[in-house]
């Protein structure tokens, strides 16, 4: 996997206890075109703290074109950012 | 180790501000670690801020120190990477790793932005001090991201003398019975208080090492510094006995700003300006604390040759209008200048008393009306930010209505003489 970084559009859902599952996301690609892609599998969550700064990690799986592939999902507390952290 | 001692711990960020940033940016998918490069954090070169605010250890093999001007860094090393200062971010790391010492023990008194003090006597794991500070260390650096030294002893002074034994990323012990062999050898420079004029000083008196200090006549250094002599004394022979007490932030004993001006102010209008700039920031400060002041002081900074002046008068009736702080600075600085350009201003209140009762003075100026209004301008400034409400004589002048503190939370400062 590479580190991406690479900030993007989210739909989610929250529990009534305030946990979050992501259920899929849109970004950019370099050709400029838009793709959406759905989360098959969280396949881990975690909490990270580094810097003093708070984001839940996902570790998800999903079919990009016809490829089965594993990639992480980060998710700012403080600024409500998603971002695709690597592919 | 005795039963009876106390066991303090002393937690030291290393390179504290760029550690933060290379963390904060290695989180935001930055593949280089800064720590890993010659890098610092350095104010802007454009409005003069430019000095080194912290290093790398890679910098740090190329002379570079903390404090000097960027530009002469850049000489030092060319390929080094400066980032500009985020205190804000600073502040979320101070209060993350408070919370996660908070774990250790109760007793905790935060000693500035990275660092603090521990008292674990008799908590969990304080029978192997060691493998618990170990253990405080791997959770920080696994945590946090960030690495730090942790220094063990019986008292604060040892126990932050011991931190600086070993970095980054490291634990050191310095019990009373290790100070000889530990402590004693090194420049008389690296103990706590002992500052540029100290130093000299000593140097004069042939005290050149810790030791030498320590195994010098009591006598003699009383005759030489006062109570101050009594004091460096007791701190080489490792004596001191404050408590790590949380609440040491409550009693301010002092309130100041000061600021480096982007261009050399060499009329006394503008440095009156400048002046009351930051008096404006001191005044809500002191009035947000409810206090009121008797020593007013201001310091200068030459333009030339970077030295430094200052001047103080005390006053019979405590004063907390912002007004009225000026109108004293400017007293002070007409009374001290020498007409010289300068490059920095700086404004302190001390002697402070709460503002509750106060006794007016026949012979003084009352400032009662003036109090009226500030708290008018605190109110809507609070309300509406900083910008809301400024002085019209700002209009146009370039220069900042309020200037002065890190950030609008930064409440600790990054460096205290109190122990």
């Amino acid at each position: 996997m590479k580190i991406l970084m690479k900030p993007i559009k989210m739909i989610a859902w929250f529990n009534e206890d305030g946990t979050l599952h992501p259920v899929r996301f849109n970004m950019k690609q370099k050709d400029e075109s838009h793709i959406t892609i759905r989360i098959d599998r969280v396949i881990k969550k975690r909490e990270e703290k580094l810097a003093g700064n708070p984001m839940l990690v996902y570790t998800c799986q999903s079919i990009i074109n016809n490829i089965e592939r594993i990639y992480e999902i980060k998710y700012e507390l403080r600024t409500c950012k998603w971002y695709l952290f690597k592919m | 180790m005795n039963s009876n001692e106390r066991l303090i711990l002393h937690i030291d960020v290393n390179s504290a501000f760029l550690s933060f940033e290379a963390v904060y940016r290695l989180q935001h998918g930055e593949t280089v670690d800064l720590r890993d490069i010659p890098s610092a954090v350095a104010g802007s070169q454009a409005t003069r801020h430019g000095i080194i605010l912290a290093k790398s250890i890679p910098a740090k093999k190329y002379g570079i120190k903390t404090g000097e001007p960027t530009w002469e860094a850049r000489q030092k090393c060319p390929q080094l990477v400066t980032v500009p200062p985020n205190y804000a971010l600073y502040m979320f790391c101070h209060n993350s790793l408070k919370e996660l010492l908070k774990n250790f023990s109760d007793r905790i008194q935060v000693f500035s932005v990275d660092e603090f003090f521990l008292d674990v006597t008799g908590m969990p794991g304080a029978d192997q001090p060691l493998e618990l500070a170990h253990i405080i260390r791997k959770r920080i650096k696994k945590k946090l991201g960030f690495t730090v030294s942790i220094g063990i002893s019986s008292n604060k002074l040892l126990a932050k003398m011991g931190s600086e034994l070993k970095k980054p990323d490291a634990v050191s012990t310095l019990f009373p019975p290790e100070i000889p062999g530990k402590m004693w050898p090194l420049p008389v420079e690296d103990l706590y208080m002992v500052g540029r004029a100290t130093s000299l000083k000593l140097r004069k008196m042939g005290i050149g090492t810790i030791g030498s200090l320590a195994n010098c006549d009591l006598e003699l250094l009383k005759y030489k510094f006062k109570s101050w002599g009594k004091l460096l004394w007791d701190y080489a022979n490792g004596i001191e006995s404050s408590a790590v007490s949380s609440s040491s932030r409550d009693t301010v004993k002092g309130i100041g700003n000061s600021t480096t001006v982007h261009f050399d102010v060499e009329d006394r209008r503008t440095a009156h300006q400048v002046l009351l700039s930051l008096v404006e920031t001191v005044g809500m400060r002191m009035r947000f604390s409810g206090l009121c002041c008797r020593v007013i002081a201001i310091s200068i900074r030459r333009a030339e040759d970077l030295t430094f002046y200052s001047h103080q008068l005390k006053i019979q009736t405590p004063i907390d209008s912002t007004t009225a702080i000026y109108e004293y600075c400017k007293r002070l600085f007409d009374e001290a200048w020498g007409g010289e350009p300068i490059r920095h201003l700086g404004v302190r209140v001390s002697d402070l008393s709460p503002a509750v009762h106060i006794q007016l003075s026949m012979f003084e100026k009352e400032w009662e009306k003036q109090k009226v209004i500030d708290r008018a301008v605190d109110q809507i400034r609070m309300k509406f930010g900083p910008g809301s409400v400024i002085r019209s004589n700002f209009l146009w002048s370039g220069l900042a209505p309020m200037e002065g503190g890190l950030s609008d939370d930064a409440s600790y400062p990054v460096m205290t003489s109190i122990l």
